[in-house]
């Protein structure tokens, strides 16, 4: 296990890596001079190159590379330009409302989304069970900013439940507790994370159901109940841990169109915002850092399968 | 009494010689099988039934719907439907049923052409990791590692803002080369299950080349999941290029997308414009979903040809 | 004395999305206490249905339509759905076949024994694994508390079977329905659970259906047996009779289709034509009647009822029948030989209608001339095939970064036999002896890490592409699956057209002439073209296999478990074919089967493998009636065969143990972990090849038969380094 784990980190850096090149390139191709975006056009060219001279950004492509790395590795993201503010700074203020946003979501998405999938697969073309398909396949099929909108108008303008706005607080207490403000930003990324895991889930659940396991362990007199909760419940999410780790990208692009939506704080908007103000370093850093999140997701979910799984535990 | 075996023999062999081996009375044939449970999925020629819909409603309709959709009319703006304008008219007075016709077409050849795009990459890619293997498959396998762990929308929306100017063309390109790393792997992995078959084996044992194997099992095996997969890509793409548009990165002026209207609507929700808002939400959910139906049918559809005994 | 099971006319009904599958129809049965039933059919014939139904446990769709089902008094079917979850695993337990699938790969097999003992015994977790260790050690489990914490993925198949009876037995069933319990694992495994089951059921007192395909583990453990077909009992009496005076033709012809050890193989195997009736649509009157030799008019339109002939021995049919298809067999042990010329007899009587009879070969095995090398080949000096000291080994790697190889997985060790022209060479051996590999060796389908196969002279081993295309043609493969062997995707006139499109031979015309002969001479319609292989049942896609590895005829055909997949009564239609083929186009086979009876019955010459070695050669008689080899002898022990007096006869040990792991085989005889008569030399010598009969080798210290006086080893030894020219 320890030896499988230790490959399994081996190859997560070897992606990072790859990651970090790419959005290297990605800076060298889009901002090949740092110093005419930043001075602006009229800027003479000997100011330029004397800014990309102190700046290091003549010189060749793979010793820049290296101290992109280096900078990396001692969690230097870079510097925003537009901002004057390191990229660094800028993500420890927006990151946690971020965090906040994605993790409450997945965490009720799971909650919901693992019994719903397992009673639909036990209840398997009910009425109940269609109804529940039906809904969650226009919700699967309904982009993020549409679901907003609906709940927006429905929710927002129409009935006045909630705010049309998430909470603006910039401090991440209050804006954790302000659930009524959050609820629409928050539903909305969950209602698509359901969406998607339930489908899921039903699919793994009825795999799991037609399992001779779930046969013997009838005929041993078990309880529907027990045979469920014993038998099917763990092998069926088992598959589920590297779904959720596979949608992480899908999941920070649902939290930039939701904070964008509710103007709500957080790295999405600011990708947004420092999109429109064409801040290279800033967003292309945001990039880097959601592949990382990606990998590092990827890894952990890797790992709790290692640990709740005893095919790969014990081998 | 006993039965010698002559005795017993003579007596069970017909005389009309039926064949030893039995007669075939096996399920119907190829395509037939796989057309008749297509169509015995509902929602699979629902699905049809609205894609085909909403390609006539986006490249017919205009022809018999005639509307201008090229210049402002401010003092039309945001006319409630009426038997002039059916659904009504936008912030800048353009008719939006004709609108949302326009967007229909960018929607479905963006869809389409920037699945093609990910699908011809995605296949050679695939196809050449899992025949190639060994070193070369280490790394296009690490490349799809490396790409699908960078979210899609950030690289797409820097591209897109970097090189304004987005056009039918340069999104379906843009989209489309950053999309194939699911259609590598799931060619890759098909391959790779396809390869140890037996009926490859057998191949092989007839001194077949590595071409032959190729074009006779390989491909026509392979290609239900790349089909499967591209009605799910023209899904995924629609969707994306909702939210592009709902964002600002979506298609210049005066080229419109259902993305663009929605971001439009937005502004308008509390004042009451019903019809520029919901209206275009529902056709691309139904599109969108349209699609799902029909991959979901189609996956159900290969998987019942390979796996009915 | 009241029986413990009494099922009186059930019928069971599966409903499909369209269609109603009648499994099971009214059938009647019981069974007594301690008594085994043993409840016999082949597949789709409802006999699992049955099992599901008295637990009520039928798939999604499945209901018992009518009928009563008794345990010791108690109607099962009008229990509720909590009583009879009282009933499941307390009083009728059951058992599966696939015990990987079975077992619940996350839950370690301590809880999975306990869970039961708590539902139904309502005492603490820890007194439910004192229970769980208790059966555990029934079930032959030495340290058994150690093991609760095992998990299944530790275990071996056989092990994971006993876990399966060990949680059955757990809470003392009245009634253990064993469905396929051993159908799945390797012939001496399965001894060992048969024996294990038979030594419980004394033990514990339980009664035992067992419900099986196999004729010959009923016969060995059955007091009493049931036929069924399309879902109804066909016949019932007690084993011996059943076996020896059965009166339904369906009876008497699967036990006529299943070739015997003692067979005479110049013999045809019976075979039942057709295939079994589509259940959603059975037809009226007799089931059997479509395929059956002395149906009339009344068999096809009233259905006979299961009327007793005897006290306890029932059956269903208008025209009856009495005892078995006279067979003729060879002298086993003493006994006396079949009489001479009966099987002449016989032949002289089909030949007129039957066009495939195959012609005598008594000659066949007739004693060749004992020399150098002559024991390799029956056929004197002809030698097509040359397998030279193959070996075939897989790195298993391990590592960081970098795969190391640190170990390798010996699939095959140096093996090396001759084959002669139109002989048919028989590989035997139980899964993971690398038979399977060896045959993918000689194909070209895998590369031999050391040694040669040659064909007609010339290694092919070492060609490259071109050359190795052109000897491909004369080295063909058949299948074991018959549904992963043909491209889903191509018609059948494509695929037999591949192989010469491949090579190149004939214009489109002569190709289809080509088709359509070989179509015919398998025994399949001409429209068969036209059609895809998921349109054919099991045995027609087999024989389309096999034409398709005659289009470019080729020398030789390696034929790898080649009617495995199938039942009984299509398997005996495939064996005769391939037989008759051989015969039409002098081809050479090499058939490798874990069916001994299957490869006696096709092969001139045997070789026994036991973990990548060959351990004993010669030809079938002399492997079965003078096995040599503690491993060939304990395989034949271990065998199960339809009959009886024989199967009752056998002691209950065949080979104990398990197989040992490849990646680190036991050094000397490999065999000797397993060895009854292994000492300190057999760990440290490999033992040569002896000769002890003309054509007859084995590699043993300590032989159960004298070798041959004079007869030099080496001299045995010599001839397995043939030289070949080109190497």
């Amino acid at each position: 296990m320890t030896a499988y784990l230790i490959r399994r980190l081996v190859t997560s850096l070897i992606v990072i890596l790859g990651i970090a090149l790419v959005t290297f390139l990605m800076t060298h191709i889009i901002a090949p001079s740092p110093g005419r975006a930043i001075l602006g056009d009229r800027a003479s060219r000997a100011a330029v190159n004397a800014f990309d001279n102190a700046h290091g950004y003549d010189r060749p492509v793979w010793v820049q590379f290296g101290s992109y790395l280096w900078q990396l590795v001692h969690g230097n993201l870079g510097y925003s330009y537009k901002l004057n503010q390191t990229v660094d700074s800028l993500i420890a203020e927006n990151a946690p409302h971020s965090m906040w946003l994605s993790g409450i979501s997945v965490f009720l998405s799971i909650v919901i989304a693992i019994p719903l999938g397992i009673f639909q697969a036990v209840k398997r073309n009910s009425v109940a069970d269609q109804a529940i398909t039906a809904a969650a396949f226009t919700a699967y099929s309904m982009p993020q900013n549409f679901l907003g909108i609906l709940l927006i108008g429905f929710l927002a303008i129409q009935w006045h439940l909630f705010p049309a706005e998430a909470s603006q607080s910039e401090r991440i207490i209050p804006y954790i507790f302000a659930f009524h403000s959050n609820f629409l930003p928050i539903a909305t990324l969950t209602i698509t994370a359901v969406a998607g895991y339930s489908r899921y889930m039903r699919s793994a659940g009825l795999d799991a159901l037609a399992q001779d396991y779930i046969r013997l362990a009838r005929a041993k007199g078990l309880t529907e109940p027990t045979v469920l909760r014993r038998h099917l419940l763990r092998n069926a999410i088992l598959p589920m841990v590297t779904l959720i780790g596979l949608s992480i990208p899908l999941l920070l692009a649902g939290n930039l169109v939701v904070e964008y939506l509710y103007n709500s704080h957080g790295l999405g908007l600011l990708f947004i915002n420092e999109l429109g103000n064409e801040d290279f370093p800033t967003v292309i850093a945001l990039t880097l850092l959601g592949g990382i999140a990606t990998v590092v997701g990827n890894f952990v979910a890797d790992v709790a399968l290692t640990v709740a799984d005893p095919r790969i535990r014990i081998n | 009494m006993t039965v010698s075996i002559g005795e017993i023999y003579e007596e069970v062999q017909p005389s009309d010689v039926a064949p030893e081996g039995g007669q075939i009375h096996g399920p119907r044939a190829g395509w037939k099988l796989a057309l008749s449970s297509f169509v015995e999925n509902r929602l699979a020629v629902a699905g049809a039934g609205i894609v085909v819909f909403f390609i006539l409603f986006s490249f017919v309709g205009p022809l018999i719907y005639h509307t201008n959709q090229n210049s402002t009319n401010p003092i039309n703006a945001f006319l409630p439907p009426s038997g002039a304008h059916l659904l009504g008219t936008d912030s800048n007075g353009f008719d939006e049923l004709g609108r949302m016709m326009k967007g229909g077409q960018a929607a479905l050849e963006i869809g389409f052409f920037a699945s093609l795009i990910a699908t011809v990459i995605g296949t050679l890619v695939g196809a050449v990791a899992g025949l190639l293997g060994g070193v070369v498959d280490a790394f296009l396998m690490r490349i799809v590692d490396v790409m699908l762990s960078i979210p899609l929308l950030f690289v797409i929306l820097i591209v897109g803002d970097r090189y304004n100017g987005a056009t039918v063309f340069s999104l379906s390109i843009i989209i489309g080369i950053f999309s194939w790393l699911v259609s590598a792997r799931l060619v890759r992995g098909e391959v790779l299950s396809l390869r140890v078959r037996d009926f490859v084996f057998a191949s092989r044992t007839m001194g077949a080349s590595r071409r032959h194997l190729i074009y006779k099992h390989l491909i026509p095996n392979a290609l239900g999941v790349v089909i499967v997969n591209i009605t799910f890509q023209v899904a995924d793409t629609i969707n994306l290029l909702a939210i592009l548009g709902f964002l600002g990165y979506g298609l210049n002026y005066p080229q419109v997308s259902w993305g663009d209207m929605l971001s439009n609507a937005l502004n308008y929700l509390s004042d009451g414009y019903w019809w520029v808002v919901y209206p275009v939400g529902v056709c691309l959910v139904l599109v969108v979903m349209a699609f799902n139906f029909i991959g979901d049918a189609l996956r159900d559809t290969v998987d019942v040809r390979l796996r009915r005994r | 004395m009241e029986p413990v099971l009494e099922i009186n006319d059930l019928s069971t009904h599966i409903q499909l999305s369209r269609s109603v599958v009648q499994a099971v129809g009214n059938i009647s049965m019981s069974i007594a206490p301690g008594e085994t039933l043993g409840l016999v059919g082949e597949s789709g014939c409802g006999k699992s249905m049955t099992g599901l139904s008295i637990m009520r446990l039928l798939p999604n769709g499945g209901k018992v339509v009518g009928g009563s089902i008794k345990l010791s008094g108690v109607e099962l079917t009008k229990l509720s759905d909590a009583d009879i979850r009282d009933v499941r695993g307390n009083e009728v337990a059951m058992i599966f076949q696939d015990s990987l699938t079975s077992l619940n790969p996350t839950m370690n097999i301590g809880r999975q024994i306990a869970e039961q003992v708590r539902k139904h015994r309502h005492v603490s977790r820890a007194e439910a694994l004192e229970r769980a260790a208790e059966a555990l050690s029934i079930v032959g489990f030495p340290n058994s508390k150690e093991r609760l914490d095992n998990f299944p993925h530790q275990l071996s198949g056989g092990q994971r079977q006993r876990v399966m009876i060990a949680i059955a037995l757990s809470c003392d069933p009245k009634l253990l329905i064993a469905d396929e319990p051993t159908t799945a694992l390797d012939v001496t495994i399965q001894a060992q659970i048969l024996g294990l089951l038979d030594d419980l059921k004394q033990r514990l007192g339980m009664a035992v259906l067992l419900v099986t395909h196999d004729m010959g583990v009923v016969a060995g453990r059955a007091d009493r047996v049931n036929v069924m077909y399309a879902g109804r009992i066909v016949e019932s009496a007690p084993t011996t009779e059943l076996f020896t005076h059965m009166h339904h033709p369906y009876t008497q012809a699967l036990l006529g289709s299943i070739p015997l050890l003692t067979q005479n193989r110049s013999e045809r195997l019976f075979s039942i034509p057709g295939i079994p009736p589509d259940l959603t649509d059975p037809p009226p009157g007799c089931r059997f009647a479509p395929r059956c030799s002395r149906a009339t008019d009344q068999c096809r339109t009233e259905e006979p009822a299961l009327e007793p002939a005897t006290n306890d021995h029932h059956f269903a049919c208008w025209h009856p029948v009495d005892g078995p298809i006279v067979r003729t067999t060879i002298a086993v042990n003493g006994t006396a030989p079949a009489p001479a010329g009966a099987g002449e007899a016989e032949h002289s009587d089909a030949a007129p209608g039957a066009p495939e009879t195959v012609a005598a070969r008594n000659g066949s095995a007739a004693e060749p001339a004992f020399g150098a090398r002559g024991w390799q080949s029956g056929e004197g000096d002809d030698r097509l095939l040359v397998v030279d000291d193959v070996v075939r080994e897989y790195p298993v790697t391990s590592g960081v970064i970098l795969q190391r190889k640190v170990a390798s997985v010996k699939a095959v060790s140096g093996v090396s036999f001759t084959v002669g022209r139109g002989e048919t060479f028989g590989l035997v051996g139980e899964s993971g002896c690398g038979k399977t590999t060896l045959g993918k060796v000689i194909v070209g389908l895998e590369k031999a890490d050391k040694g040669q196969v040659a064909l007609r002279g010339t290694n092919v081993t070492g060609l490259r592409d071109r050359q190795l295309r052109r000897f491909r043609k004369d080295l063909q493969m058949m299948f074991q699956d018959p549904i992963a062997s043909l491209d889903p995707r191509m018609r059948v006139g494509a695929i037999l057209r591949e192989p010469m499109k491949i090579q190149g031979i004939g214009t489109k015309r002569q190709q289809d002439k080509v088709i359509a002969d070989l179509l015919g001479e398998v025994g399949l319609p001409a429209n068969a073209v036209e059609r895809f292989p998921h349109e054919f049942s099991g045995g027609q896609r087999q024989r389309i296999g096999l034409a398709r590895a005659l289009t470019l005829n080729p020398q030789v055909i390696v034929a790898d478990e080649p009617v495995s997949a199938l039942d009984v009564s299509i398997r005996s239609q495939v064996l005769n074919l391939m037989k008759r083929l051989q015969e039409t186009h002098g081809i050479t086979y090499i058939v490798i089967s874990h069916d001994l009876a299957v490869v006696k019955f096709l092969a001139d010459r045997i070789g026994v493998m036991y973990l990548g070695k060959l351990v004993e050669m010669g030809t079938g008689e002399d492997i079965y009636l003078r096995p040599v080899h503690h491993y060939t002898a304990g395989l034949i022990a271990t065998v199960p065969e339809p009959d009886p007096m024989r199967e009752k006869s056998k002691s209950e040990v065949g080979i104990k143990g398990e197989l040992p792991s490849p990646v680190t085989p036991p050094s000397g005889c490999r065999f000797r972990t397993r060895c009854p008569a292994a000492q300190q030399i057999c760990a440290e010598e490999e033992p040569p090849f002896r000769p002890f009969h003309p054509g007859h080798v084995a590699a043993c210290h300590f032989p159960l038969q004298q070798p041959i006086d004079g007869g030099d080893p080496l001299a045995a030894q010599a001839g397995t380094a043939p030289t070949i020219a080109g190497s």
